[in-house]
């Protein structure tokens, strides 16, 4: 069985469908990737799986789980990940701050009645926290206030707070938007590291098709809100409805 | 650039290892612990009875009691506000329920004065929890206005369909008896600890004081300081890295309504007195201006801020002609201080001593503003 699967996903507002009888699945360990115009639903369908929007109907399951109706926070402590399009960080804490106040949710859950404990106590979250500074080699800047890091190191830190959730599944929206070609180079060094290594499910939207069609494993494509397309990245290369909707567009 | 600023660059280096180390201690508990027993045992005698500094400020013995009993209720109404982001303008809701209970409770119940303000903080929590499950729907100022409206709502409730048990404005009086059965609390000391503490109650009060700081010193240093943090930073991220937002603000809400009702409580005590105005919406405005004034998300600031506040009020006062000004006078150093540093005193006085730290920055500023206003722009601009 798939570890995420949606069911006829769609989502109106009001008479405009955003996603319409979406259809996918993705496997344990895979790397998929979703592609498709501006405004083709991408972001809605990630917001609508991790719990930002509710759809108008269709189911989507994760490891058995109907995410339907959960909030953002149960879907985040049951494996689900996410980073956001626009560095989504807090703005006035420290890097490693930011990481941590993620490290601990992924410790000790949702709520927890500490608050007569010291952070510095909580050894399994210091740990996990210089664990992810170090992959994401932001260490060196940990005690730096988040809010004056470069463009690129904020986008870091985004995938960093991410990954610090303990994901077992992580969505990433454009991770590498905006980025100059070496921090894009690190960062697809990074997402590949996190399959291989982590051991975690990576969704990807992405707008550089260098990087979707070098890296993913299968891809979607999203066209008006709907799947025009799924396979291989060769499949999806010589795909008519692809090349029509997106790529022949584009080449116009 | 080269050999002429290497001996300064040395210089600076060495002085860098202390400030670190200063860094370090200052922030740790012992040490905040050590600073506010000294405070608490000095600042009656340094503020009303010290040589030279006494006749400057002009205080006397009752009013430090006063300010340390607010300087607990702006740390609670900071903990809401400064940590975690909540603008609550109606916690007089919690320091007005906390006064009535622990008067109606040493009047009808049992009167210790322990006891009692014990039942004044439970009495403030049983409140919040209340008034969270209505408030914590609701976002910026529908938070603000909302809880305003509560706090208003039990001030009309205390003051005529409750007229027979609050007895309306009249108030109820909250007789005096030993602490645990054994120690008076009017008991005045001799010597040195007549001059420094006074008397029981203040010393009382004092404890409580102390606390306080080390509750919220440690809430500070939890898990829960930086969670507090984060919802006040960016909520949406919060809850989408797993966090209940909704517990931790319920948490946060209850901490603040638990501290500000030791405060109403330990009034009532002080007073003995608990009276319908305490419930009035202008208690709940006063301490945002406190908590505001001497600067918002730090222990330091709220403590400040109060007392300059009842600095203006007790003394300024009193002043003959000026006196009339007080609250304008007031008024006026708070826009001030609010649209030069809005981190308020206490931002304002790290800023300064940052600046003086590092006298390349100061003098590099002083420069650009003797230079004009256009350069002190150019260089405001290269600062973000």
């Amino acid at each position: 069985m798939a570890l995420l699967e949606t069911d006829d996903l769609t989502k109106e507002f009001g008479g405009l469908t955003a996603l319409q009888d979406v259809d996918i699945a993705v496997e344990e360990g895979e790397l998929v990737s979703l592609i498709g115009p501006n405004g083709a639903g991408k972001s809605t369908l990630i917001n609508t799986i991790t719990g930002r929007l509710t759809p108008t109907r269709g189911t989507v399951t994760y490891a058995g789980t109907d995410l339907v109706g959960m909030e953002p926070f149960e879907i985040a402590q049951i494996g689900v990940g996410r980073t956001f399009q626009t560095a989504s960080i807090l703005p006035e804490l420290t890097v490693r701050e930011n990481v941590q106040v993620a490290a601990f949710a992924a410790e000790h859950g949702s709520f927890r009645v500490n608050f007569l404990s010291r952070r510095d106590s909580f050894d399994e979250v210091q740990q996990l926290t210089d664990d992810i500074l170090d992959t994401i080699e932001l260490d060196d800047k940990a005690e730096t206030e988040s809010a004056s890091l470069p463009y690129g190191d904020k986008r870091r830190l985004e995938v960093a707070i991410g990954l610090a959730t303990d994901p077992d599944l992580l969505f990433m929206d454009e991770p590498t938007a905006g980025m100059s070609p070496t921090e894009t180079e690190m960062t697809v060094d990074l997402i590949e590291t996190l399959q291989s290594e982590w051991g975690i499910t990576i969704f990807l939207v992405e707008h550089d098709m260098d990087i979707v069609f070098n890296i993913s494993d299968r891809i979607f494509t999203l066209h008006q809100g709907e799947l025009i397309a799924k396979g291989t990245p060769d499949e999806i290369r010589d795909h008519p409805a692809v090349r029509e909707a997106y790529l022949g567009g584009e080449e116009q | 650039m080269s050999t002429d600023n290497v001996q300064p660059d040395v210089d600076d280096e060495s002085s860098l290892l202390s400030v670190d180390a200063w860094d370090r201690i200052k922030h740790t508990e012992r040490f905040i612990f050590l600073i506010s027993v000294g405070f608490a045992l000095t600042f009656s005698y340094l503020f009303s009875r010290a040589p030279v500094i006494s006749d400057v400020t002009q205080g006397y013995h009752g009013l430090t009691i006063t300010i340390l009993i607010w300087s607990i209720f702006a740390l609670g109404f900071n903990l809401l506000l400064g940590q975690t982001g909540l603008l609550s303008f109606g916690h007089a809701m919690f320091f007005g329920t906390a006064s009535y209970a622990t008067a109606l409770f040493s009047i009808h119940v049992f009167n210790e004065p322990l006891t009692i303000v014990v039942v004044g903080v439970l009495s403030a929590v049983a409140v919040g929890v209340v008034a969270a499950l209505i408030l914590l729907r609701l976002h910026t100022v529908y938070f603000a206005i909302v809880a305003l409206a509560i706090g208003q709502f039990l001030y009309f409730l205390a003051s005529n369909p409750l007229e027979g048990i609050t007895k309306g404005i009249n108030g109820l009086e909250v007789e005096r008896t030993p602490l645990l059965g054994i120690v008076e609390l009017d008991h005045q000391y001799r010597g040195i600890l007549g001059e420094l503490v006074v008397n029981n109650l203040y010393l009382f009060v004092g404890v409580f004081f102390v606390a306080v700081v080390m509750f919220i010193t440690r809430i500070r240093k939890s898990p829960y300081g930086l969670i507090f943090k984060a919802i006040r930073e960016n909520e949406t991220r919060a809850s989408f890295v797993g966090l209940d937002v909704w517990r931790y603000k319920f948490a946060a809400f209850l901490l603040s309504g638990g501290v500000s009702g030791l405060a109403g409580a330990l009034l009532a005590v002080n007073t003995q007195f608990a009276g319908v105005e305490r419930l009035y919406w202008s208690i709940s405005g006063d301490i945002v201006v406190m908590a505001v004034l001497g600067g918002l998300g730090t222990i330091v600031g709220p403590i400040i801020g109060t007392f300059v506040w009842f600095y203006f009020r007790g003394i300024v006062n009193g002043f003959p002609t000026l006196g009339d000004y007080w609250l304008l006078m007031l008024a006026v150093s708070f826009t001030a201080v609010v649209w030069a540093y809005p981190d308020g005193i206490w931002g304002m006085i790290t800023s300064l001593t940052e600046e003086l730290r590092d006298p390349k920055a100061l003098a590099a500023k002083v420069k650009a503003r003797a230079t004009g206003g256009s350069d002190a722009e150019g260089s405001d601009g290269g600062e973000r």
